[in-house]
This record gives C-alpha cells, structure tokens and sequence, in this order.
C-alpha cells in the first residue's frame, strides 16, 4: 500500500481519536483513543493490516526515540526537583521495582488458578465419562 | 547562532544524532543500561547546557518529534490485534494484574514519599508516575500535583523501566511473555513498552494494552484521593 495513503489513514485515525477525547466527560488522552478507534477498525475489517503495515512497522521498531524530546523536558522542571531529587529517584527505583514484581506475579498467579481450574474440570469431565 | 539553533532541523538532527549514536552504542556493548533512549537524552541535555543553546529552541524541532508519539501509540493497535487469541485467552489475569500494579504504584509512591518527608504537592506529582503522559497530566491536575514534575517523573520511570525490565524478568522470575508484557506496560507505560516491543511481538502488545488499563485504574483510584 503506497505511504502516503498509510500516513493519511493514521493521521486520520489520531484526528479522531483527539476529537472524540475533546467530547468524553472524563479526561482520557487522545492517544490512547486512537489505539482504540484503529484496534475497532482491525477488528470490524474496515481496514486491514496491510494497510499501514509498513508505517506501523516504522513507527513500532523506533518508538523509544519519539520519547527523546519528552525525556529533555526534565530540565524545564528540574528547579523544582532539584532540592529532593535524590529521595525522588529513590522513590521512582523502588516503586517501578514494586509494581513490576506485583503485576508480573498476579498476572502469572491468576493464570497459574486458570489453568489448576481447567484441569481439575477436564480430569472431572473425564472420571465422569 | 542562534538563527542556527532556532531552526526546526537542529532539534530533529540533534535527536536523531543521538539517537544514532546510542543504538551503535547499545549494539557494541549489548548492555540493557546502554539504553539508546537514554544514552540520547543525556547526550541531548549534554549539548543544550554545554553550548548554552535555550531549551525553547530545541523544542522548534523536539515539538514535532513529538507529534509522532500519537501515531506510534495508536500503531499499537495492531500488535492487540495480532495477539488478540492470547487477550482473549488472559484477559481476567491481565486485568487483575493491571488493577493489583496500579494500586501497588500509587500507594507505594505515597508511602515512601511520606517516609522522606517530600512536601504534599511534590508527593500528589509522584502518584501517577506509572501511568502514561497525557493521563499522568489530566490526573496530577485534579489531584493537586505540579502536571510538569508530573510529567518527569513518567519519563524518569519510564526510562528506568525500559533499562531494567530484562533485568526485573529476571528478577521475578517471570516466565510467561503475557505476564512479562502487562508488568512492562503498568509499571513503566509507553517508554516501557518501546523496550518491550524488543522483547517479543506478545511482550509488546501485552504492555501496549496495559497502557490504556493502568491508565484508566488509575484515574478511578485518583477519584479516592
């Protein structure tokens, strides 16, 4: 599919993703609205893959250097840290460390349950065969 | 000069410049902390104080760098959709791990806030540090926080995140790429997803849907604050 038309089609998709962001009651991003609205458009087969296959790709493979500006932007409210900036990044270390390890362990522990629960079904299923 | 500096190419070089600089750098050492994100943030800082350039004109170029963002996140989309079976398959432990991380990270960031004695409105700019920028913005301002300290703190954990999440597999012991996925995106948000990305197609859409989770857990818990 010619670039062009997947450059279009993604801005499309983030127009609107923006626009239906201005009209929620609550403050959602616009960003994560487009996930949403191009993930429903994959779905119902309005558009398919191929479609922006290769702009994802370009986008998806670099998407850390999109974040480049964003990091920089530490110095505009670095005055404000300054005084506390070691117990801050303390904090940042210990709760990223925290939360990995809480999530990590709950997503593996439920589908550990998950996966006891099919089985004592199967072995239930298959005694009462 | 500063015609030179004010141009919209001098951010965009600088950045990709850097950047550049940090992927060849992360190639040659092969080290999970020779992160090229921040290799070229510290690079980028480095310039912009040594050559007294004004932060306003590295922005006439790093604003449009960061208009790709919006794109970038929405492309994740398609990852989901590639991995919808396994969403499908995960979804009530996904979303019991996005709830159980969100609720650790905003009440973890409080407590040991309360333990350094950091001021109230330092403490409300750090609780949404897990969550991704547009919703760390939204949420720090409703809660009483300062939305610019806010914003670096998702980048200071994001980058952490994005160093350290091989390491914190490790650590864990996390053997399920779902699971590894969905701790990388509620921990660390998009800058973690970019690493997890790396990592595999499922670790990647994995994270890029416990983005918008955290995101939305966590604007529900700041309505109890």
């Amino acid at each position: 599919m010619k670039m062009m038309y997947q450059i279009g089609l993604l801005f499309g998709v983030c127009l609107l993703g923006q626009a239906v962001s201005v009209f929620l009651p609550i403050s959602f991003p616009g960003s994560v609205l487009s996930m949403i609205i191009l993930f429903l458009l994959l779905f119902f087969r309005v558009i398919k893959v191929d479609h922006i296959r290769q702009k994802a790709d370009f986008l998806l493979k670099n998407m850390s250097f999109f974040f480049i500006p964003a990091g920089i932007g530490i110095l505009s409210s670095f005055d404000l840290i300054r005084s506390s900036i070691l117990p801050l990044i303390t904090v940042i270390i210990v709760t990223t460390i925290l939360t990995f390890g809480a999530t990590a362990l709950t997503v593996q522990g439920v589908i550990a349950l998950q996966d006891r629960h099919a089985q004592a079904k199967q072995t239930k299923e298959k005694s009462s065969e | 000069m500063s015609e030179v500096y004010a141009s919209p190419f001098f951010g965009i070089f600088l950045s990709i410049l850097t950047f550049e600089i940090g992927v060849r750098i992360n190639k040659k050492t092969k080290s999970a902390v020779a992160n090229p994100l921040l290799i070229a943030v510290i690079l980028c800082i480095l310039v912009i104080k040594i050559f007294r350039i004004p932060l306003e004109s590295y922005y006439v170029g790093g604003d449009l760098i960061t208009v790709f963002l919006g794109p970038a996140t929405a492309v994740l989309a398609l990852s989901i959709y590639s991995q919808f079976a396994l969403l499908k398959k995960y979804f009530l432990p996904i979303l019991l791990g996005t709830i159980t991380g969100s609720l650790v990270s905003v009440s973890s960031a409080y407590l040991l806030c309360k333990l350094f004695h950091l001021d109230d409105v330092l403490t409300r700019s750090m609780l949404t540090k897990s969550v991704t920028t547009p919703f760390a913005i939204a949420i720090s301002k409703n809660i009483g926080g300062i939305p610019s300290v806010a914003v670096a703190a998702v980048v200071m954990t994001g980058i952490l995140g994005s160093v350290f999440a091989p390491l914190l597999i490790r650590l864990f012991h996390v053997k399920n790429p779902v699971a590894a996925g969905v701790a990388i995106g509620t921990s660390s948000h998009a800058v973690g997803t970019s690493k997890a990305i790396e990592l595999g197609e499922t670790e990647g859409a994995m994270s890029g849907i416990a983005i918008g989770m955290a995101g939305i857990v966590t604007v529900i818990i700041s309505l109890f604050l």
